[in-house]
C-alpha cells in the first residue's frame, strides 16, 4: 500500500492524541523539573526562578556519589535478582496446565494489589526478633537463639525483590508461554539435559525479552524509597529518599530536582549503554 | 536383536487412549513411515521412542537395550521436528555444532563434521549464515544435519516436509531416503502424506485409533491391505461384499467369480480391488453387469464409473487399455480372483 | 504512601488510621450557617476531628461565630498555599494551625496579620514561649497545642525507667534505639545540646553545632532505626523489637493505658516540646473574628479541655488550670522542657541537613 503524505491539518489527526499524552504526562511535568532544578533555592522560603548550578553543584560530591552508586547496585541486584528467580519459575508455570497457570497468575496479581507499605510492614514483622522467621527456626532446633534479620541490606533486598517478582513473571510471561517449546525438546534429543537446554536454549533464545525485563525491574527498583526506609539503616536509603526528604520534608524543591533529573540521566545513560552493547553481540 | 523393539507399547492421557499396547519391531537401518490420520497415535508414538513422552505401559528395547526410562538427551538419537526447532540465536554452523558442543568435542573437531556434514546436506559455505537467512528447504536440510551430526543409532522425524511447497517436498522425500541409505541409518518418519510413505519406506506402518493396523512394505500395504481401514486409506479401492456357498466359492452381486474363494467357515466378507484392476468388458459373458454412470477423462488416466448391485465401482485404465465407453451403456465387470484381497472382518 | 508523607505536625493522624485518606483532601465542613463565620485550618485526621467534636460547637454557641472547619495538607504545602492565595488576595483558611518552621518562613514574606494584643485579654494567661513573634516584636501567632517527645522505653525491656538522655549514648544499648530520621523532627541537636553541653545555645555558632554533632555521632550504633514512618517505630517498641527510642509523650501513654508494656519519661534535662500556632493570613477580612477566636482558645478551661480530649499539652500556666496532677502527668511535665531551635531548622536548613544525613547515612 502507497501512503501519501498527509494532506491537511486533519490528516495530522491521529498524532494529536499520543502527541497530547506525551506532552501531559512527560514533556511538561519533566521540562518543568529541569526548570526547577535550575531556580535559586532560598532558605526558609521558597525558591526563586533564576539560572543557577549550585543545586548540580552540591550534589557533585563524594557523598552523593556513594548514595548514587549504591541506589544504582541495589537496582540491578534487585533486577539480577528477579530475573535469575522469575524466569525459572515462569518457565516451569508456562509448562503447567492451563487452569493452574490461571490460579497462579491471579495469585501473582494479588501480590500487586499490595501497597509498598504493607510488603514493608509484613517483612519488617518477619524478619524480626520477637516475631519473626527466626523463631520457627528457634523452635526447630536450627538456631540456639532468635535474631533480627531487619534492618539490613538482605531485608531491602528480599523486601523490594518481592515487590518487584510479579512484575517481573508477568513481563517473561507472555515470551514464555509463546516460545516453541520443541526447542527445548529439540535441545534434550541433541544431547542436553533440561536444565542445560535451559541455560544454552531458552536464556539466549530470551536474550532480548530477558534484557528488556532487567531494564524495566532496575528502573523500577531504581523508583523504590519506602522499602528502604522500612528495612534498610540509613546506609541502605537509596538516592529516591534523599529526592523525598529535600522534596518533601526540607521543602528544597530545587535541590530534588536536581537530584531527579541526574538520577534520570544516569539511569537513561545506562539503559542506552546496555542496549548499545547488546546491539553489538547480535551483531558478533 | 539389533534395531528398535517397542513392546506393548501404551500411552494415556487421563481417560484417553492415545496409543494402545502396541508392537513393533523395526530392524537395524530401516527406514519406517508411521502412517494414518490426525490423532492416530502416531506422534506420539514417536514422540515416546524419542522420550519426550513417558509411555503409561510397556518397553522400548533398542539395541536390546530397555531405554524406556533412560531421558532424551542419553537415548542417542537424532530428530527432526515439524517446527524444525533451529536455534535462532545460532549460526547454520553453530546449530549444526550445538549436539557435538554439549557431548565437549573439541573446536576443531567441531569444525571438521559441521563442514562434513554441510557438503552432506549440499549446503558447503552456509555456516556462518543466520538461519533466518535461509530457505525453508534450506532450514530442512540444516535440522536434518544437526540431527544426523553426532551419527545417532536412531533418526526420528516429524513431519519433517510439511512446511514445503508439494514440488520441494518430493525433491526432499528422495534427497532423505538416499541419505538414510547412504547412511544405513535406522530411520523413523511419522507422516500423514501416503505418498511421502510410500516413495521413502522400507516399512510402512499404518496407524489409526491409537492401534497399528498395518506394519508391512509399501507394496504389500497396497497390494495387499489387511483391513477395510488400510485398503480405503492408501490409495483409493472399490470395497465388495462378498457372500460364499458351502465349498468357499464367492459370488458378487449374485455373480460368481470364478477361482476366488473365502477362507473355510466364512460366509460373508468384504473384499479389496483396486480400480486399476477393474476390467471392462461387453455385458454378459459371465461378468457382472453394470450400468456406466460416469467417465472422468483426465488425459493420462480414465476413470470409468459403473453402478453395479446398487453399488458404485471404479475402474480406472489407460486410454489405450480400455474399450470405448460412455455413460448409460451397459458394461460387463470382470474381476480376476488374484486381485481380490479378502479383507479382515 | 501517606503514613510516610507525615512531619511532627500531622502526626494524630497515627491515632486515626481511616482518616488518613481525607487527610489528604481540604474538605470543609461547614457547622451553621450564620452571618459570622470563620474559616479554621486544622491539621487534617484527628487534630480536625477532635476540633470538629469538642471544640468548634462549643465555640459557636458562646459567640455565634460558624465555623468552617478546613483539613490541612501535609508537610509545607498548605504554607504554600496560603501564601499563593495571599497573593491572589484570597484566603483558603483565615487562621490556620501552623507548626514553628512554618511560622518563620511566612514571617519572611509577611503573610501573618500581627495580633493586637489589645483584644486578647486571655493571651496573658500563656507561658511566654507559646507567643511567636516577628524579629520587631509584632505578634505573628499565638500557641494553639503542644505536645511533648520524650525518652520511651517498653517495660519488660528496661525494667527501671532511665533518667536522662544519656541513655542514648549508653554503650549497652548497643542496636536498640529507634529514632526519629529527619533533623527537622526529631531536634537530637537539642537534645545533644542540652544534655552535654549545657543548653540550645551551643549551636548558637557553627563550630558549636559541629561540636555537638560529633557527639551526636557517638549514638549511632546504639540506633537500630531512624524511623520517618510513626506506626513502624510505635509497633516495634510495643513488641521490645526495638526497646528504647524517642516517641511522643501522649501516644505512648495512651498505649501504656492499654495494656502495652511501654513508658515514657521526661529525662532530668527535659522532654522536647513542639507545638504549633494560629495564626491569621494577610487575606482574611475576618480579623474580628479571629481575634475573638484565639483569645477563646486561650482559656484555661478550653486548654484543659484540649488536654482531656485531644492530649495536647496545655500552652497556659498551669496554676491557672484545673487539672489534677495525673491528666495533667498524662500530657505534660513541670520540668523545663527543651526548645527546639527554630530559627536554626529554618536559617541554616540546608546546613543542617546536609550534615545531619551525612551522619546518618554515611
Amino acid at each position: 500500500m502507497k501512503r501519501e503524505a498527509p494532506q491537511s491539518i486533519a490528516d495530522y489527526g491521529p498524532l494529536f492524541f499520543p502527541a497530547g499524552m506525551l506532552l501531559v504526562f512527560f514533556v511538561v511535568p519533566f521540562g518543568t523539573m529541569i526548570a526547577v532544578s535550575f531556580f535559586q533555592r532560598q532558605q526558609g522560603g521558597f525558591y526563586t526562578p533564576a539560572f543557577v548550578f549550585s543545586n548540580y553543584e552540591r550534589f557533585l560530591s563524594a557523598f552523593f556519589g556513594g548514595v548514587l552508586g549504591f541506589s544504582l547496585m541495589l537496582a540491578v541486584t534487585v533486577a539480577v535478582c528477579c530475573v535469575v528467580l522469575a524466569l525459572p519459575f515462569t518457565y516451569l508455570l508456562s509448562k503447567l496446565p492451563r487452569r493452574l497457570q490461571v490460579i497462579w497468575l491471579v495469585a501473582l496479581l494479588s501480590v500487586l494489589s499490595l501497597s509498598e507499605v504493607i510488603i514493608g510492614f509484613a517483612w519488617s514483622t518477619l524478619f524480626s526478633r520477637t516475631a519473626g522467621i527466626t523463631n520457627i527456626l528457634v523452635q526447630l532446633g536450627l538456631m540456639k537463639q532468635a535474631v533480627a534479620l531487619s534492618p539490613s541490606f538482605g531485608a531491602v533486598l528480599t523486601g523490594m525483590v518481592y515487590q518487584a517478582l510479579p512484575y517481573t513473571v508477568l513481563v517473561l510471561y507472555p515470551a514464555l508461554v509463546r516460545l516453541d517449546p520443541t526447542l527445548m525438546e529439540a535441545a534434550r534429543t541433541l544431547g542436553s539435559s533440561p536444565v542445560r537446554a535451559f541455560f544454552n536454549v531458552l536464556v539466549p533464545a530470551l536474550r532480548n525479552t530477558i534484557m528488556a525485563t532487567l531494564i524495566m525491574v532496575f528502573i523500577f527498583a531504581l523508583g523504590s524509597y519506602l522499602l528502604p526506609q522500612i528495612l534498610g539503616r540509613p546506609q541502605h536509603w537509596t538516592l529516591s529518599v534523599l529526592i523525598t526528604d529535600q522534596a518533601i520534608y526540607q521543602s528544597n524543591m530545587p535541590f530534588a530536582a536536581a537530584m531527579a533529573v541526574f538520577l534520570v540521566l544516569v539511569t537513561l545513560g545506562l539503559v542506552a549503554l546496555t542496549l548499545l552493547i547488546g546491539r553489538k553481540g547480535e551483531k558478533a | 536383536m539389533s534395531g528398535l523393539v517397542l513392546n506393548g507399547v501404551t500411552k494415556q492421557f487421563g481417560t484417553f487412549t492415545a496409543v494402545e499396547n502396541v508392537q513393533l519391531s523395526v530392524p537395524h537401518g530401516t527406514f519406517v513411515c508411521m502412517l494414518g490420520p490426525s490423532g492416530c497415535g502416531k506422534t506420539t508414538l514417536l514422540r515416546m521412542i524419542a522420550g519426550l513422552d513417558d509411555p503409561t505401559g510397556g518397553t522400548i528395547l533398542l539395541d536390546g537395550e530397555d531405554i524406556t526410562k533412560v531421558p532424551t538427551h542419553k537415548r542417542n538419537l537424532g530428530m527432526v521436528f515439524q517446527s524444525l526447532a533451529l536455534f535462532p540465536h545460532l549460526s547454520v554452523g553453530e546449530n549444526i555444532a550445538y549436539p557435538l558442543r554439549i557431548r565437549g568435542k573439541g573446536r576443531e573437531d567441531q569444525k571438521k563434521r559441521v563442514d562434513e556434514l554441510l557438503a552432506l546436506i549440499h549446503l558447503p559455505g552456509y555456516g556462518d549464515r543466520p538461519v533466518s537467512k535461509l530457505s525453508g528447504g534450506q532450514r530442512q536440510r540444516v535440522a536434518i544435519a544437526r540431527a544426523l551430526a553426532l551419527s545417532p543409532k536412531l533418526f526420528l522425524l516429524d513431519e519433517p516436509l510439511s512446511a514445503l511447497d508439494a514440488k520441494l517436498r518430493e525433491a526432499m522425500q528422495v534427497e532423505l531416503r538416499q541419505l538414510q541409505q547412504k547412511l544405513g541409518i535406522t530411520t523413523i518418519v511419522v507422516t500423514h502424506d501416503q505418498r511421502e510413505a510410500m516413495t521413502m519406506a522400507d516399512t510402512v506402518v499404518v496407524m489409526n485409533g491409537g492401534h497399528i493396523r498395518q506394519a508391512a512394505s509399501p507394496i504389500e500395504i497396497y497390494r495387499k491391505p489387511a483391513d477395510t481401514f488400510v485398503a480405503d486409506f492408501i490409495g483409493s479401492t472399490n470395497l465388495i461384499e462378498t457372500t460364499a456357498d458351502s465349498s468357499g466359492a464367492a459370488t458378487v452381486f449374485g455373480h460368481s467369480v470364478p477361482g476366488l474363494v473365502l477362507p473355510a467357515g466364512l460366509q460373508k466378507a468384504t473384499i479389496s480391488v483396486r480400480p486399476e484392476d477393474v476390467h471392462l468388458t461387453a455385458p454378459g459373458n459371465g461378468a457382472i453387469n453394470g450400468t456406466v454412470t460416469f467417465v472422468r477423462d483426465l488425459g493420462g488416466t480414465i476413470e470409468t464409473f459403473v453402478e453395479a448391485g446398487g453399488k458404485q465401482i471404479v475402474a480406472v485404465s489407460t486410454p489405450r487399455a480400455r474399450p470405448e465407453v460412455t455413460a448409460g451403456q451397459q458394461v460387463g465387470i470382470v474381476l480376476a480372483p488374484d486381485v481380490c484381497v479378502v479383507l479382515k472382518q | 504512601m501517606d503514613t510516610m508523607i507525615k512531619t511532627a505536625v500531622n502526626r494524630r493522624t497515627v491515632l486515626a488510621a481511616g482518616a488518613l485518606g481525607t487527610a489528604m483532601l481540604a474538605m470543609p465542613t461547614v457547622l451553621r450557617a450564620q452571618d459570622k463565620s470563620l474559616k479554621i485550618g486544622v491539621y487534617g485526621g484527628y487534630f480536625k476531628n477532635s476540633f470538629d467534636k469538642n471544640i468548634f460547637p462549643e465555640f459557636t454557641k458562646a459567640t455565634g461565630i460558624a465555623v468552617e472547619s478546613v483539613a490541612e495538607p501535609t508537610g509545607e504545602a498548605w504554607l504554600v498555599q496560603l501564601e499563593q492565595a495571599a497573593k491572589a488576595g484570597a484566603a483558603p483558611a483565615d487562621i490556620s494551625m501552623m507548626s514553628q518552621v512554618a511560622m518563620i518562613k511566612g514571617q519572611s514574606t509577611e503573610l501573618w496579620t500581627p495580633l493586637d494584643t489589645a483584644k486578647l485579654p486571655n493571651a496573658t494567661n500563656l507561658l511566654d514561649r507559646f507567643i511567636n513573634k516577628y524579629p520587631d516584636g509584632r505578634i505573628a501567632g499565638i500557641g494553639a497545642v503542644a505536645w511533648y517527645i520524650t525518652l520511651v522505653t517498653n517495660t519488660d525491656v528496661y525494667k527501671e525507667a532511665p533518667t536522662s538522655w544519656q541513655a542514648f549514648w549508653d554503650p549497652a544499648n548497643t542496636d536498640k534505639l529507634g529514632l526519629l530520621a529527619l533533623v527537622s523532627n526529631s531536634f537530637l541537636l537539642e537534645v545533644t545540646a542540652k544534655t552535654f553541653f549545657g543548653g540550645t545555645n551551643a549551636l548558637d555558632t557553627e563550630e558549636g553545632i559541629l561540636k555537638v554533632f560529633d557527639k551526636l555521632a557517638e549514638v549511632k550504633p546504639n540506633v537500630r532505626l531512624w524511623y520517618r514512618d510513626e506506626a513502624q517505630f510505635e509497633q516495634a517498641l510495643k513488641s521490645g523489637e526495638i526497646p528504647m527510642g524517642q516517641y511522643y509523650h501522649d501516644v505512648t501513654g495512651l498505649a501504656a493505658s492499654e495494656g502495652h508494656p511501654v513508658r515514657s519519661t521526661f529525662p532530668k534535662e527535659g522532654g522536647i516540646q513542639d507545638s504549633g500556632c494560629w495564626a491569621l493570613s494577610r487575606a482574611s477580612k475576618k480579623a474580628e473574628e479571629a481575634h475573638i477566636f484565639i483569645n477563646y482558645m486561650c482559656q484555661p478551661a478550653i486548654q484543659a479541655t484540649l488536654s482531656r480530649k485531644v492530649g495536647t499539652a496545655p500552652t497556659v500556666k498551669r496554676e491557672l488550670l484545673d487539672l489534677n496532677e495525673k491528666e495533667f502527668a498524662a500530657v505534660s511535665s513541670d520540668i523545663e522542657p527543651i526548645l527546639p531551635r527554630y530559627d536554626l531548622l529554618t536559617s541554616k536548613a540546608d546546613f543542617l541537613n546536609q550534615k545531619w544525613t551525612e551522619l546518618i547515612v554515611g
